[in-house]
């Protein structure tokens, strides 16, 4: 399977190389982390964003610095407060009196990197400023619209919903995020691991672009090229079929959801150097799609990942 | 546009071939030649790439087609002329046949053209014959439903399909609409009489007796082995000498060949015999044989219908018999027949050409004068045929102007037709009143059947001599022969073979093979309105109205639908005839053997996972099957499909102990 040429380019190789280097740097600094490490680098690929929930303290905001450091973007950490405004994301217009005009100052919004910490501590008129951005790929102020920077993608932290101060995100809202996951704990051995090797935030200032914004275009066009056969639309059918059955969830997956199912089935496939998605590929990224879009048929007394895992283990593979 | 494709176009030819072959058989040359060389052109320009014919040609072709056709039948409106025509046409479209659409029409007449041979016979092996052209049709139906599919198609390249798989498909979709036949036949309302009937006439050979007797006319029927009648007695089965079928009844004769006299005439009413003591009833079912004559032992004391006893007491059918025809009869064999000659059948029961046969007229005055009793003349000219050496066998000369001459004092070797001939002219020349009679004689009893066979070999003739006081009285001169003729039948007295297949064992085998044709006719040509109630007596439906009988088709074809198309809805699932899926399930197959379960939902990779935990052994093979699999089901170009089907088939985990 490994042996997959995705293109007679020689640039095209070379570039695939450097995202498997890139993986493999933040690994390294994320230890036993394999698994959302994909994730997240596949939802780049995606040109999608992430939601990252989980209590604080297990490295959400060290994955985020890791990534932003390895494609080597210009990178903005922004921490939401209830008190934050629209305009603290997005940018304000200042009057220069020298030259009798507004100026624009574009906020941290316009950066190819974002971590957004604690996405739901703001309120939700600065939320979806926010979200407005990352769906649309421009911010419009005062009547001018502003195109965001290329790539961008918005990685948000999120406590878990049952901690004071929260403001839930909506679920139209959530749909804006193409994956998410929570890290967990590392397991016995990895935490053995982190707390005798060295800092990690120093290891995150030695680590050097491995990409470029130049790259991650090119990769992320790619990634649109992988190769989706019958059998494995009829398998994503099926999935998003069973989904709508109401034994399971409140809705089941809407269409966009569909699509952004094969977008980040195609970027995994690309990232296993495969140029064929494969329905392990649909599988992996399945519950990463679905665990924020998808709220449990109430009285259920399951999570929602445990239930994910089960509708998966009921659809069988054609 | 896209054609049938060499192999379709050879399989479509060999469809019209057997479709044509039962009316191949029966064609006269010319038509035959029209019939085959369209084809064999065809295939000829298949293989050797021969352009397509222009239209002056084919219209020429046609144009000869039709004059064989005309020159051979004269009249296009027979039973045989209209299918060899259709048969002609057929093969001159195969000429002009280079579209899908033409090769389909091909297919769907060439088994209407099978259909039509059920016109000439409805043996018991025709359903066979019609199901292997069917299943013929059905593989040629499915390749041009494939080509085309393909024509429009940039998809896929077909899978390759084995001839066996195509055969299976063909036969699972006829045995589907047995079933459905099989109700049809059984609830079909049956008419009393038939809406349209068979024509008459066709040019084929009429088999069987015939209107008049010459020497020979019999010996060839000995060469005929197909059945003439059945016969089904209520009750004891008559002794062998005792079984003469009466037929034909002869009272001309004009030197060499006997011809008939008196059946234009109806016996009165009054006059028909009485069943009597010792009364015969039996069902006689009686092969097409395309002429008038009904057999019956002496004397029929019924009378069939739409047929007629003649004053000689011939048996005549109304129409002649095209189809099987069954019919009960009551025979009384004390009856005395005419105790009172009037004259005008004295006279024609007298009647010899003048001047004929000198030497027998001489031998036959001598004796008259030694003998003046009728009884004693008769024994007298038996006991000449027995004691004089007179041969009975089928290897007769030829016989010149004075036939009874030369064979009494010449050849003196003969078939029954000669020995019949011989004695009632010299039972005429001594004034005793004689009439020929043709028939059968005898027949093969089977034990199995219950029933009399009577071929058409067993064709017989004897004379009927009038006594005072006694009426006509049958008189077989050949037993005097050879009383082995009517003790063992015809076969059983002459030692030698007729032909190079002529054992006695084969003759048994098709005897005993008969009781299945027996029971065929007796109960599919047969099937009528009658059988019908018969069938539905048991459920207390006596007589069903055709309303009725509808109901119950429909009610049959409704359960069978139920019963077949789920069968229809498995056999088409998807999945069932992909290749690579069916080799992956014998993977999984095997690994289940060696103890490893999966889930329908687990990726091909992800059972490799499992299985190569517990086969590390084999953990390098797992992987490659997997990953070939995943390929061929997803990738954009599949790896060859051997590679993946030889893995697996190679594949054998050692099974785990304990």
């Amino acid at each position: 399977m490994n042996s997959t040429v995705l293109s007679t380019e020689q640039g095209s190789a070379g570039r695939h190389a450097r995202l498997l280097e890139a993986r493999t740097a933040v690994n390294d600094i994320l230890l036993g982390k394999d698994n959302q490490v994909g994730l997240a680098f596949c939802c780049l690929l995606a040109r999608g964003h992430l939601l990252i929930e989980d209590v604080p303290g297990v490295g959400k905001t060290t994955l985020a610095h890791a990534l932003a450091r390895v494609i080597g973007s210009d990178y903005q950490r922004i921490q939401f407060t209830s008190d934050l405004l629209p305009a603290d994301i997005l940018g304000v217009s200042i009057y220069k009196r020298d030259k009798d005009e507004f100026e624009f100052h574009p906020g941290p919004i316009f950066s190819q990197v974002i971590l957004v910490d604690e996405v739901n501590r703001a309120t939700p008129k600065t939320q979806s400023a926010l979200l407005e951005g990352m769906a649309e790929g421009q911010v419009t102020i005062e009547s001018t619209t502003h195109i965001l920077p290329s790539p961008f993608f918005v990685m948000a932290t999120q406590n878990p919903l049952d901690l004071v101060g929260t403001y839930p995100l909506p679920d139209s809202q959530l749909d804006r995020f193409l994956l998410s996951f929570s890290l967990g704990y590392p397991d016995p051995a990895e935490e053995r691991r982190l707390l005798t090797t060295e800092d990690r935030a120093r290891m995150l200032d030695r680590t050097s672009a491995l990409l470029n914004p130049d790259d991650i275009r090119a990769l992320q066009e790619d990634c649109e090229k992988v190769h989706v056969s019958e059998n494995l639309l009829d398998y994503i059918q099926a999935l998003l079929q069973e989904t709508r059955d109401d034994r399971w969830f409140e809705t089941g997956l809407s269409p966009r959801a569909g699509l952004a199912l094969l977008r980040a089935s195609r970027s995994l496939a690309f990232l296993e150097n495969r140029d064929f998605v494969t329905p392990e590929d649909v599988k992996t990224v399945f519950p990463a799609l679905a665990r924020h879009r998808l709220s449990p048929t109430s009285g259920f007394s399951q999570s929602p990942e445990e239930q994910i895992n089960e509708l998966l283990a009921q659809v069988p593979i054609p | 546009m896209n054609g049938p494709g060499k192999k379709t176009t050879v399989w479509l030819i060999a469809t019209l071939l057997l479709a044509m072959l039962p009316q191949l058989v029966s064609m006269p040359p010319a038509v035959l030649v029209a019939a085959l060389a369209p084809l064999l052109w065809r295939i000829g320009s298949e293989f050797n790439g021969w352009k397509p014919l222009p239209p002056w040609i084919r219209h020429g072709a046609t144009a000869l087609g039709l004059i064989a056709l005309f020159m051979s039948y004269h009249d296009l409106s027979g039973r045989r002329a209209a299918v060899s025509l259709l048969s002609v046409m057929l093969a001159l479209k195969m000429v002009e046949c280079y579209r899908i659409r033409d090769a389909r029409l091909v297919v769907c007449f060439s088994l209407f053209l099978c259909a039509t041979q059920y016109l000439f016979s409805q043996g018991v092996l025709m359903p066979f014959y019609g199901g292997a052209t069917t299943i013929l049709a059905m593989v040629t139906l499915t390749q041009l439903q494939r080509s085309e599919a393909w024509a429009h198609d940039t998809g896929p390249p077909p899978a390759k399909t084995s001839l066996l798989s195509e055969l299976g498909f063909s036969f699972r979709l006829m045995a589907f609409a047995v079933p459905v036949g099989l109700a049809f036949f059984i609830f079909f309302p049956r008419l009393a009489s038939p809406l349209w009937g068979i024509p008459d006439s066709t040019l084929d050979s009429k088999s069987g007796l015939s209107d008049s007797m010459s020497p020979g006319s019999i010996q060839n029927l000995f060469m005929d082995d197909s059945p003439a009648f059945r016969a089904e007695f209520f009750g004891a089965v008559p002794a062998a000498s005792q079984l003469y079928w009466r037929g034909p009844v002869f009272w001309r004769f004009d030197g060499k060949t006997w011809k008939g006299g008196f059946y234009g005439r109806n016996i009165d009413a009054a006059e028909i015999p009485d069943p009597g003591e010792n009364a015969w009833d039996y069902t006689i079912q009686l092969e097409p044989n395309e002429r008038n004559w009904l057999f019956a032992l002496d004397y029929p004391a019924s009378i069939p219908p739409d047929s007629r006893l003649t004053l000689d007491f011939q048996l005549i059918r109304r129409q002649p018999v095209i189809q099987l025809f069954k019919y009960g009869i009551i025979s009384n064999p004390d009856f005395m027949d005419a105790p009172e000659l009037s004259s005008p059948i004295r006279l024609q029961a007298l009647d010899l050409p003048d001047e004929s046969n000198p030497r027998t007229r001489e031998l036959v005055e001598r004796w008259r004068q030694e003998t003046p009793g009728d009884a004693e003349f008769v024994q007298r000219a038996l006991q000449y045929f027995n004691q004089e050496p007179f041969h009975y066998s089928l290897e007769a000369p030829l016989l010149g102007a004075n036939s009874v001459d030369e064979f009494l004092f010449d050849t003196r070797t003969g078939y029954c037709e000669h020995y019949a001939s011989s004695f009632a002219v010299m039972m005429r020349m001594a004034g005793i009143p004689t009439r020929v009679v043709t028939g059968y004689q005898g027949g093969w009893y089977s034990g199995l059947g219950n029933y009399i066979l009577v071929r058409q070999s067993d064709a017989h003739a004897w004379t009927e001599v009038w006594f005072s006081g006694r009426g006509w009285t049958r008189v077989d001169p050949t037993a005097a022969v050879s009383p082995l003729r009517v003790q063992q039948g015809s076969l059983g007295a002459l030692n030698a073979s007729r032909h190079l297949f002529d054992y006695s064992w084969l003759r048994g085998l098709r005897n005993s093979v008969d009781v299945v044709q027996q029971q065929w006719n007796d109960w599919v040509i047969e099937y009528g309105a009658n059988r019908q109630a018969q069938l539905f007596a048991p459920f207390g439906l006596d007589r069903m109205s055709p309303a009725m009988l509808v109901s119950a088709l429909f009610i049959a074809l409704a359960l069978f639908s139920v019963i077949i198309f789920p069968i229809v809805l498995r056999i088409k699932g998807p999945g069932r005839k992909d290749p690579i899926q069916q080799a992956w399930r014998t993977f999984l197959q095997r690994l289940e053997r060696a103890g490893i379960a999966t889930l329908p939902s687990d990726g091909a990779i992800e059972v490799a996972a499992t299985a190569s935990r517990r086969l590390p052994g084999d953990s390098e093979t797992i992987y490659r099957i997997a990953h070939l699999y995943t390929r061929s089901r997803y990738a954009p170009v599949a790896p060859p499909f051997g590679e993946l089907n030889q893995a697996i088939h190679e594949f054998r985990p050692k099974k785990k102990s304990a």
